[in-house]
């Protein structure tokens, strides 16, 4: 009877109580064992990444380059370039087609004047009466 | 030196392994006195092997050195990974040469323990691990995850290579195990009959 009492599964109490001490009870590694690890961690050391230089600064950019890339780049900067020669080419050669429609209200000597292309209080007088 | 490791208690074990593949020094030194003793801990507690477990635990560092360079960020925990080597490790020696697990299980060192609670726990403490030596690879795996080492279900689950179902069932039997064969030792553990 008393041998059956003794074989009766341990409670979970107890069980818990036995892992408990298991828990404070660890092998501690020696200093060997740490050395051995240590040298493995040293031998497998991937190489530091080389010290970073100081990074170069960009090259300073000149004040004509400043203003082509303000300006949008070589292909804007050519159409520019292109407009302002037509311009200038417009200017001086004042071609026929140009005086034509310009002549009249610039020159200001034979054409007309500013009188004219304004209603004039006399017309507006006279349709009124 | 020092102040260098105690500034590093508080890092991550992720933060010091991807600092180690960087090539920081001070991390493998934290890295080294922080996992070898759980390792070890772990190894030696399901081999019952203080110089086998002593190999994997060296092996299983290696392994992790090795590893840091190619470690992908918050994919799994430093732990977890380095105890499923651990275990990995331990199943191929448990595989390769345990004909004889009770032969190589170490007496308990004092048969009389006394009255001392000391020697009672060292005693208790003793008990469990020949007890644990005696379960099947897989159940003692499992109990000295979730009760020594105190890892979660899941986490054992990610260990084992095994579904958290089945880490139910390999505690649950190994406990019934161990519950049965310590209870022939009742009284020996100080346990009243009752």
């Amino acid at each position: 009877m008393a041998e059956k009492a003794e074989m009766k599964p341990l409670g979970a109490d107890d069980l818990d109580a036995l892992f408990e001490a298991a828990r404070t009870r660890t092998a501690e590694p020696t200093a060997a064992l740490f050395e051995r690890v240590l040298a493995d961690a040293e031998a497998e050391m991937p190489a530091a990444p080389p010290v970073a230089s100081p990074v170069a600064p960009a090259p300073r950019r000149g004040l004509a380059a400043r203003l082509l890339s303000a300006v949008g780049g070589w292909p804007a900067a050519t159409g520019l370039v292109a407009a302002a020669a037509t311009g200038v080419f417009i200017g001086m050669a004042a071609p026929s087609a140009v005086e034509t429609l310009s002549g009249g209200y610039v020159s200001g000597t034979t054409g007309y004047g500013m009188e004219d292309l304004m209603v004039s209080y006399a017309g507006l007088m006279g349709s009124g009466g | 030196m020092t102040m260098a490791l105690d500034a590093l208690s508080d890092v991550p074990d992720e933060a010091l392994l991807i600092a180690y593949g960087n090539g920081d020094r001070d991390a493998a030194r934290a890295l080294t006195l922080r996992m070898t003793p759980r390792v070890l801990g772990y190894a030696a507690r399901v081999l019952g092997d203080r110089a086998e477990a002593e190999d994997v635990a060296q092996e299983a560092m290696l392994r992790l050195w090795r590893q840091a360079p190619k470690w992908r960020q918050g994919e799994a925990k430093v732990t977890t990974w380095l105890y499923r080597v651990v275990a990995n490790l331990c199943t191929d020696r448990l595989r390769k040469g345990r004909g004889q697990d009770l032969d190589s299980v170490p007496e308990p060192e004092d048969e009389a323990p006394g009255a001392e609670a000391g020697l009672q726990e060292a005693a208790r403490a003793q008990a469990l691990e020949e007890a644990l030596q005696a379960l099947p690879d897989r159940q003692r795996q499992a109990v000295i995850l979730r009760h020594l080492e105190g890892f979660s279900n899941p986490e054992i689950a990610e260990v084992m290579d095994i579904g958290v179902e089945a880490v139910e069932s390999l505690t649950a039997r190994g406990k019934r195990a161990l519950a049965a064969s310590l209870g022939g030792r009742r009284a020996e553990l100080g346990y009243d009959d009752g």
